[in-house]
């Protein structure tokens, strides 16, 4: 009996005194626009001193547009792509030579890869911003003759005016093409520099020919930084079209 | 069978059944415990609201509105956790001059209560990241990312459980593959370990070790891909995992007009949710848990989205 009584006691303490069970009955899922709420003022309060200082620096005047620099000017170039690749060229090579002893053969990035146009009149950073919001930076790739093939297929197939620096030179023919660089024509047999960002590198976009190059060398600058430091350069940016890829 | 023995069990049987229907007698009725999850994810530095001439996103979001929203939502329940799914930098000049700071700042005063990982968080450097943590007052975990030869070891946590009104709620991170989304400079010695292996480790720990009452996964891995439906996605851990109760996503922007009911491993409901992006919708997940003094039979929650 005694054993009985130890038993029920046992069982008493580990059913009677535990803690209750919980057990989930019911669940409210639900989306909620962020629109009406009243702002909360400690919040806004907050923000303000950073505005204002961020304000002050975005608005910072870089240079001038006579006319809206556009991304959409053409089917194999925009006058934004000739303006953004010829930048960083120019930007991106100096360093290059620096590490390097050589010279960087041309720039490709992607068609949209600049977030937005820069409207006519005055540029400041916040379009620099707008550009390029992503903090991408700038390398550059060896790529083998096997690889540039690739590349040229991809700008064929493709037809869109992804951007390229003034040295590469393609004319479109019906039957297939022709291609200068740096007033040579493309050999095969040799490799090339390519300018490009980080993103682009790792096969962002579908560049695949990017990927496993001969060699990466990496310059530390970031995209946004080489456009405002050009910007900064020049008191007017004429940038236009001038059939650098043009189809026959 | 021995005799003894069957007599023993039998006793300990209906000693438990009269206990039990005493106990049906003096039943006090069922406590309920309310608890809220509020949830952002990818506001990506999104302090202020969108212009009122924006295409998409007329006068939507903001810090300084989310913030009356979840006030208001305290003063229904004050048993709130506030979660944010990753990538909470990048996308605005806010983050790009004060590198994170007033995203930070922010969610102190909001009182975050955690939140995980995005690539974007590492766009200014791992170490960048560290500085900024050390200013958090709410909790970073991540359980696939291992720092321990970096900066943020032992300043991530993989998860963290919370005791809210007597609810324990366990909340684990996961982290998106790093390599090739994210320069290797930027989040150095970073190890990606497989979230769906991490995700069934800590659902287990939260419900068997830590007896947690919710278990929540804030996942930065993406909600779906269709295009490559092998990729991990947080429709795939609810499909592999066990005792996950709500899967809070980030990293594609889906904007889920409502939560997704998926199925877990053992057949039962899990919820996956995730709202869109740049903080212009909060998600709110309402769980109603009841006390019972013995323990019954777990039947499914009723679910309403």
């Amino acid at each position: 009996m005694k054993k009985y009584i130890i038993i029920f006691l046992t069982i008493f303490f580990v059913f009677g005194c535990k803690s209750p069970q919980l057990t989930v009955s019911k669940i409210e899922g639900q989306n909620i626009e962020i629109k009406e709420q009243l702002a909360v003022k400690s919040i806004e309060e907050t923000i303000h001193p950073y505005t204002v200082k961020m304000d002050k620096e975005i608005n910072t005047v870089l240079s001038f547009t006579p006319k809206i620099i556009s991304e959409k000017d053409s089917k194999y170039e925009t006058s934004l792509g000739n303006l953004m690749a010829d930048l960083c060229y120019e930007q991106a090579n100096p360093i290059f030579e620096s590490r390097t002893g050589k010279t960087i053969d041309f720039a490709l990035f992607n068609h949209r890869g600049m977030r937005a146009e820069i409207p006519q009149g005055n540029i400041l950073v916040k379009h620099a911003f707008e550009m390029m919001p992503f903090e991408n930076m700038l390398l550059v790739v060896e790529l083998s003759g096997a690889k540039m093939e690739e590349l040229i297929l991809f700008l064929l197939d493709e037809a869109r005016a992804h951007p390229v620096s003034h040295h590469f030179q393609m004319l479109i023919k019906k039957d297939g093409y022709s291609l200068n660089i740096n007033g040579k024509p493309f050999d095969k047999s040799k490799s090339y520099y390519v300018l490009t960002s980080d993103y682009l590198q790792g096969g962002g976009d579908n560049m695949n020919f990017f990927k496993n190059p001969l060699q990466i060398i990496e310059t530390d600058y970031k995209l946004r930084n080489a456009i405002i430091d050009y910007l900064s350069k020049h008191e007017v940016i004429n940038a236009k079209l001038d059939g650098r890829i043009k189809a026959e | 069978m021995k005799r003894r023995d069957f007599i023993t069990k039998t006793s300990a049987a209906t000693a438990l059944l009269s206990f039990n229907n005493f106990e049906l007698f003096a039943a006090p009725k069922i406590k309920q415990k309310h608890i809220t999850i509020l949830h952002t994810n990818d506001v990506h530095s999104h302090i202020e609201p969108f212009a009122a001439d924006h295409p998409r996103y007329a006068n939507l979001g903001g810090a300084a509105k989310r913030a009356a929203y979840i006030n208001a939502v305290r003063l229904e329940n004050p048993n709130v956790i506030l979660l944010d799914a990753g990538d909470m930098f990048q996308g605005t000049p806010y983050f790009n001059y004060f590198g994170g700071e007033l995203e930070f700042k922010l969610m102190n005063m909001m009182q975050y209560n955690a939140a995980t990982i995005g690539n974007h968080e590492f766009d200014n450097g791992i170490d960048d990241l560290y500085k900024q943590i050390l200013n958090a007052k709410f909790e970073l975990l991540s359980a696939n990312y291992d720092f321990t030869n970096t900066i943020l070891n032992t300043h991530v946590k993989p998860y963290k459980v919370f005791i809210v009104d007597g609810v324990k709620i366990g909340v684990f991170g996961l982290g998106i593959k790093l390599e090739g989304l994210v320069n290797k400079k930027m989040f150095k010695e970073t190890v990606y370990i497989d979230p769906i292996e991490i995700a069934q480790d800590m659902s287990r720990i939260l419900k068997e070790q830590e007896k947690c009452d919710l278990i929540i996964c804030l996942s930065h891995l993406g909600y779906y891909y269709k295009a490559t439906p092998d990729v991990v996605s947080d429709l795939i851990i609810a499909e592999k995992t066990a005792n996950i109760d709500l899967i809070i996503g980030g990293h594609t922007h889906t904007f889920l007009p409502k939560p997704t009911v998926a199925k877990n491993k053992d057949g039962k409901n899990v919820l996956v949710n995730q709202v869109g992006w740049t903080g212009v919708n909060m998600g709110r997940i309402d769980f109603y848990l009841d006390e019972n003094q013995t323990k019954i039979k777990a039947k499914e929650p009723i679910i309403i989205v």
